[in-house]
């Protein structure tokens, strides 16, 4: 899920093309992001419903505010993840304050709709392994999941995670750290037969 | 081991999620939004309002910048495109009652050496004296000089 590569000045073009009313320029900026954009909501939320709503929120809001994109402070990429992210908190009834300390707490539990009540016709992804981590990651708290989906999967750098959170690069990293281990001991369960299936496939 | 599982686990995810796609049907949508919003822009109620407003400016303006300016000239003088700026009063050369009673006059823009307005008693500074002078003529009938005004 890594986010398309960068050519600022093709996409800035792009940009300013769609603000004169280009529709080509616009779904040539949406077929770029589309997917990365998709990707990150369905593994916030957990649900192709809500990602499909999400993505489609977040385009809307590019043709309508791009004026709140600031090419100064990253790309359009990044941009579009921070609002995708705004979308999905307001679809999944999360309220995170990140000065508030009590929703800081490492055992912050996600949003009782995102963990522990999907069936095996829930399954997103097609590997077990995968659709395994993705439901772990689905169930530790958001301000820690944000952070990993974007830095780990969507590989976003620290400071594009940073203005995506709008927190300091100082705190993504330490909200990375936690994240992996929260991750970890989750998958600590499924250790051996994830160990199994490597040495089936090896 | 547990880094293991956490980057096997992790590694599984990129791969599996990198194959997953946003739904099709969403750009149609969104590329409908879009037109829906441009048409909107290029053509909102009111849209004539603007350009008539425009067009009422220039034309109260065009008729402001054309009507008729009066001049400072004395009567029956002709005059130039020079006459329509703004200058300071013409001084008399001659005395005022000869002036008026002159039957046909001519304003004339001319430029002359500054030193020349000492012959008609103005002051002149030696240092500036040689430096050229643009100045409103006001001539007699039989082209003799009655009053003078400085242009700059």
């Amino acid at each position: 899920m890594t986010m398309p590569p960068v050519d600022t000045k093709a996409e800035l073009a792009l940009l300013a093309r769609m603000k004169q009313g280009d529709e080509s320029a616009f779904v040539a900026l949406y077929r770029k992001h589309r997917d990365a954009v998709y990707r990150f909501a369905l593994l916030y939320a957990g649900s192709p419903a809500i990602a499909a709503d999400v993505t489609q929120d977040t385009f809307v809001h590019l043709m309508t505010q791009h004026r709140q994109f600031d090419p100064t402070r990253g790309s359009i990429g990044a941009w579009l993840c921070g609002v995708a992210r705004n979308m999905a908190r307001k679809q999944c009834g999360v309220r995170e304050d990140a000065t508030d300390p009590a929703e800081l707490q490492d055992d912050a539990r996600a949003h009782d709709s995102q963990v522990d009540h999907q069936s095996p016709l829930d399954r997103l992804l097609r590997g077990e392994l995968a659709e395994h981590v993705r439901r772990a990651v689905a169930g530790i708290a958001p301000h820690y999941r944000d952070v990993l989906i974007l830095c780990e999967v969507a590989d976003l750098s620290y400071a594009e995670a940073a203005q995506v959170c709008g927190i300091d690069i100082g705190t993504v990293r330490s909200r990375l750290s936690r994240a992996r281990t929260q991750l970890a001991q989750r998958l600590a369960s499924y250790a051996p037969s994830a160990r199994g299936m490597k040495e089936v496939q090896s | 081991m547990t880094h293991d599982v956490l980057e096997d686990g992790l590694g599984a995810l990129r791969r599996d999620i990198a194959e997953v796609h946003a739904p099709a049907a969403l750009e149609a949508a969104l590329v409908a939004r879009f037109r829906q919003q441009h048409r909107r822009i290029a053509r909102p109620d009111f849209w004539w309002l603007p350009p008539l407003a425009l067009a009422a400016t220039l034309a109260v303006t065009s008729w402001m910048v054309r009507m008729p300016h009066g001049t400072q000239l004395p009567a029956g003088a002709a005059t130039t495109p020079a006459a329509e700026a703004d200058a300071g009063p013409f001084l008399a050369l001659r005395p005022l009652e000869r002036i008026a009673l002159e039957p046909g006059t001519t304003v004339v823009e001319t430029e002359f050496p500054r030193a020349l307005l000492a012959d008609w008693g103005l002051p002149v500074a030696p240092d500036h004296a040689g430096e050229p002078v643009r100045a409103e003529m006001l001539y007699s009938a039989d082209g003799e000089p009655i009053a003078v005004r400085l242009i700059n």
